[in-house]
């Protein structure tokens, strides 16, 4: 306990980072926002005649991807977790007229979603290597909805949020209507539907907020600084927890899950159930926890109360589901609703927790999510009563299915394993009731993996059933990249040794890194040591 | 004194009349098809660069009758821009004639142009009529019923906007906006203001096609030629909100008793434009219904009577203009409805690029000009407290969203049909250096309008500090 305490508080001595130094550059973070939009603009006007450039097109979405992850895994080593101040700061008046600036920056718990969004970019590139048709299109719009989910995480001006938290629907929208299964158009709705809402919720939100600090700045430095009266901060952390819950998703707005989850592409699913939905959590982390504290310390039961919810129905919703893909849907809630009951225990034990599970959610979500969608695809049918005994024949599949599922439960070896420690640690401690719930809808939840794997892989074959293959190389590997990073985390925390010395690439591991801001974050929350002197 | 402010004005009335006199001579008429569109945007542009360059001073002409501040250097400036990129964009192929489409969109910036540095009464009705008369004359080339049609409900609009007018002539004894402004600030409001102010309005939102006034004009855009369909949609609106907002600045604070109704009037065009846009497939209706819904932010902003929710008007109106007046030209003929714009993406991708970005816009989609002019009109209603009508807003922008990607799905995912069948209600738009270059003009001007937006904000703020607001 000691050491998960420990784990929560900044490093006390400043040390560098190994590699600190080696790269400057002050537009980093823009340089991870715009290039790819530069290239999905080209793109979209790059002669293709025919498909001819198909691949050629893959090739530039790919190291466009690739270039983006090394200048981010730079930026990450070189990230120094001692400081509780945003890093890789980019200020510039933008409309002074309405108080907007060009505010970038990130802190822990921002690069931590940074990785996790420049693994899930090139995960998704290589999830859409089958893709067929309309080849330069696809590229383009996936590339405009990484980049606007990236912005949405660098943002530090609300205005700049909201810009870029809105722009990813259009993409995401299209390539569900324009590449998905056969329910594709009505998913596509759903989703515009469901995160318009939010889209909408978070203006209110954003705004209110803005009138109530004196209308002159969006920036949030002074938005979430202002001193703003206990109802009027109610009032803007309802609006921003369901502009969360309809990303995340949290129950009872979680109507869009199954459908985008069940019938989009698998890059399109990395996508949303990875970095682009774990954008609600951040949002709960950002303004509320981060900037109304009274308000958070209010509403704390009712972000309990929709975990609970979340991952009990996730789980009743598996076990009844006669769809493989849908049911990897509703288990691609869990993650989501641990990372709320993080934030919801309000402490900084908590708050670590959760931060550390915005990443592991983010690769064990879409993990699940498209593992089925694999099966699916191999087994040509995704009735769960016609699948049966498919571990022997798709070896592949199966084991990258039950690491899937042993990270939505944290068990231990995994990096979900001390998200959720440190998240049920924190909230048991001050939201018992809500933190014994989830616990018991994690146990409804291991009752439906447990069905759905015995069914599916481990029953006997059925001789009726469609044939079936294993995963292709090109499927294994992009699962098995989610599923290293869930290994890669909790087992070597600081990545490989740099040659010849002993000192580890990534030094000193995310869940230090994240730790840089969160302690400042906490500190409301943080409760007074026994016998301290006054 | 310099009159070199008013040369833009100059040229524009030149060009519309030397445009519409070749048309008259046969033996140059023909021969003048080739260049005659690219010298007239040629022409525009410059107006533009001079209207920037000069306009910047501030001056009053014809004994005070016209005024140049910073409110008309922003309005003439979007209005010429308005014009030259309409006139670039269009396929001419589908216009029913050269000369007289040519020379409307001139004829109605040129209204625009008027009603902006009217410093009175009678230049503001003025501005505003030429602008609608030159939709009569090009929605009537193609279907003089509708002609008819837009031409009785703009004599109801215009009726209601003079005996308005009447009103406050009578009851000011002025027809300066000046001096009608000091003598209004110096009473309290009387129901003998009160009741032309409502006929004003009125009138100017049946001119607007403001919902639901939009039953009146808006049938009418939809059965015109693509340019027509703009200046009814686009520059006309245009006028009735520049005049909507002098006199509101004027009559100061007399509209403030009416702002009840302008807010429930922007609710039902922001959420009603919003569900009709998703209600209907066709591309233009759905562009016209967007028109409408954005057209009830433009009114969100003026009702809450501020300075910053003026400027956050103005700031939008200019973007909606833009986008309402180019999109029509630019989606070209399409009478086929969705199938005549299927699979443009492939086949058409710059044309096509600028419907897409035109009907985002219309829709509020970030990061485009709509989405910018959006949510600066938010930031004034939430700071005048009116979050209920935020709210109703960002609903019909979410329902906007959704009918925007509607189409865009048809543009870039469906195939296009084949030449076969298309035939001419579905034929595609012809492809020109000039239209090609029009288009890119079009799409840079709604992308980079916010990001590039402060300078173009500012001069919307200095607009509306012109008129007077605080």
């Amino acid at each position: 306990m000691t050491h998960l305490t420990a784990l929560a508080q900044a490093s006390p001595s400043p040390v560098p980072a190994p590699g600190a130094g080696l790269f400057t550059s002050p537009f980093l973070l823009s340089i991870l926002i715009w290039v790819p939009v530069i290239v999905a603009v080209g793109l979209a006007f790059m002669p293709n005649p025919r498909g001819r450039y198909d691949t050629l097109v893959k090739q530039i979405a790919f190291f466009t991807n690739l270039g983006v992850l090394g200048l981010l895994m730079i930026g990450y080593s070189q990230f120094e977790n001692f400081l509780p101040t945003m890093q890789y700061e980019e200020k510039t008046a933008w409309l002074p007229s309405l108080g907007v600036t060009y505010h970038l920056g990130v802190d822990g718990p921002g690069i931590a979603m940074l990785v996790l969004s420049g693994l899930i970019g090139i995960v998704s590139v290589l999830a859409s290597w089958g893709v067929r048709e309309r080849v330069r299109s696809y590229f383009s719009l996936l590339l405009l909805a990484q980049a606007s989910v990236t912005g949405a995480i660098v943002s530090r001006d609300m205005f700049v949020l909201v810009l870029f938290w809105g722009a990813s629907i259009v993409p995401l929208a299209l390539l569900i209507a324009g590449w998905g299964g056969p329910r594709r158009i009505a998913a596509a709705w759903r989703l515009v539907g469901y995160w318009g809402l939010g889209t909408a919720a978070l203006v209110v939100g954003v705004l209110a907020l803005y009138a109530a600090s004196g209308g002159t700045s969006f920036d949030m430095d002074n938005l979430l600084k202002s001193s703003i009266s206990t109802r009027v901060q109610l009032g803007i952390g309802a609006v921003m927890i369901v502009a969360a819950a309809t990303r995340l998703p949290l129950f009872p707005l979680h109507g869009w899950v199954r459908d985008v989850l069940g019938e989009a592409p698998p890059g399109v699913v990395v996508i949303v159930a990875g970095a682009a939905s774990r954008l609600g959590a951040f949002l709960l982390l950002r303004v509320l926890i981060g900037g109304e504290p009274a308000a958070a310390q209010l509403l704390s039961p009712v972000l309990a109360a929709l975990a609970a919810l979340t991952v009990g129905f996730g789980a009743v919703a598996a076990l009844r589901t006669l769809d493989i893909r849908h049911a990897g849907a509703y288990l691609a809630l869990i993650p989501g609703a641990i990372t709320v009951l993080g934030l919801a225990a309000v402490s900084p034990l908590g708050i670590a927790g959760s931060v550390l599970s915005l990443f592991t959610g983010g690769v064990a979500a879409p993990l699940i999510a498209c593992v089925c969608a694999t099966v699916a695809e191999r087994a040509q049918t995704r009735s769960i009563p016609v699948l049966g005994g498919l571990a022997p024949r798709m070896p592949n599949a199966a084991w990258l299915f039950v690491i899937a599922g042993l990270a939505l439960l944290g068990v231990p070896l995994l990096a979900s394993f001390a998200a959720e420690v440190m998240t049920f640690f924190g909230a048991f401690k001050t939201q018992p009731i809500g933190a014994f719930a989830v616990a018991a809808g994690l146990v409804l939840g291991a009752v439906a993996l447990a069905s759905l794997l015995g069914r599916v892989m481990f029953s006997a074959p059925n001789s009726n059933a469609p044939g079936v293959s294993d995963a292709s190389p090109g499927e294994t590997w992009y699962l098995g990249i989610l599923a290293g990073a869930l290994l890669w985390v909790g087992l070597f925390p600081g990545g490989p040794k740099i040659p010849g010395t002993e000192v580890p690439l990534f030094d000193p591991g995310l869940i230090t890194q994240i730790s840089a801001g969160i302690s400042d974050m906490a500190s409301p929350y943080a409760l007074p040591t026994p016998g301290a002197t006054q | 004194m310099s009159y070199l402010a008013l040369l833009p004005e100059a040229l524009v009335v030149a060009t519309a009349l030397g445009v519409v006199a070749i048309g008259r001579l046969a033996w140059l008429a023909g021969s003048s098809r080739r260049y005659l569109p690219p010298a007239v945007a040629l022409v525009l542009l410059i107006a533009f660069g001079v209207e920037l360059w000069a306009g910047a001073t501030l001056s009053t002409y014809f004994g005070g009758t016209l005024v140049q501040d910073r409110f008309a250097l922003f309005v003439k400036a979007a209005a010429l821009l308005i014009a030259a990129v309409s006139v670039a964009s269009a396929d001419w192929a589908a216009e029913d004639s050269l000369h007289l489409g040519i020379a409307m969109p001139l004829v109605a910036a040129f209204g625009v142009m008027v009603a902006a540095s009217a410093a009175d009464m009678l230049g503001l009705w003025a501005g505003l009529e030429l602008a609608a008369a030159s939709a009569v004359v090009l929605v009537s080339l193609r279907r003089p019923d509708l002609g008819l049609r837009l031409l009785i409900v703009g004599a109801v609009a215009s009726s209601l906007v003079l005996v308005g007018l009447a009103f406050i002539y009578a009851s000011t004894g002025n027809a300066d906006l000046g001096a009608i402004r000091d003598v209004v600030l110096s009473r309290a409001p009387t129901i003998a203001l009160a009741i032309p102010t409502l006929l004003l309005l009125a009138g100017l939102a049946l001119r607007a096609g403001l919902a639901p006034f939009h039953v009146g004009p808006l049938p009418v855009g939809l059965g015109a030629s693509p340019l027509g369909a703009g200046l009814v949609i686009g520059l006309v609106t245009v006028a009735a909100a520049i005049v909507g907002i002098k006199l509101v600045a004027a009559l100061t604070p007399i509209p403030g008793v009416f702002a009840p109704y302008a807010y429930v009037l922007s609710a039902l065009a922001m959420v009603g434009g919003g569900a009709a846009a998703l209600a209907v497939r066709s591309p233009r209706p759905r562009m016209a219904y967007l028109a409408v819904a954005q057209l009830g932010w433009v009114v969100a902003g003026l009702a809450t009577h501020y300075r910053s929710g003026v400027a956050a008007s103005l700031f939008l109106l200019a973007a909606f203009g833009v986008a309402a007046t180019c999109g029509p030209a630019l989606l070209g003929r399409a009478e086929a409805g969705e199938p005549a714009i299927a699979g443009l993406g492939a086949v058409r991708p710059v044309r096509a690029a600028g419907l897409a970005l035109a009907i985002l816009s219309l829709a509020g989609a970030p990061p485009l000009a709509g989405f910018f002019g959006e949510l600066a009109v938010g930031a004034a209603l939430a700071q005048s407290g009116n979050f209920i009508l935020l709210g109703l807003g960002l609903l019909g922008t979410v329902l906007c969203v959704a009918a925007a990607i509607g189409t865009l799905r048809v543009l870039y995912i469906q195939g296009p049909i084949e030449e076969a069948r298309r035939g001419a209600a579905a034929a595609l738009p012809a492809v020109t250096a000039l239209s090609t270059a029009g288009a890119v003009v079009f799409s840079l001007v709604i992308a980079g309008y916010g990001l590039f937006g402060q300078p173009i904000l500012g001069l919307a703020d200095q607009g509306a500090e012109a008129l007077g607001l605080r």
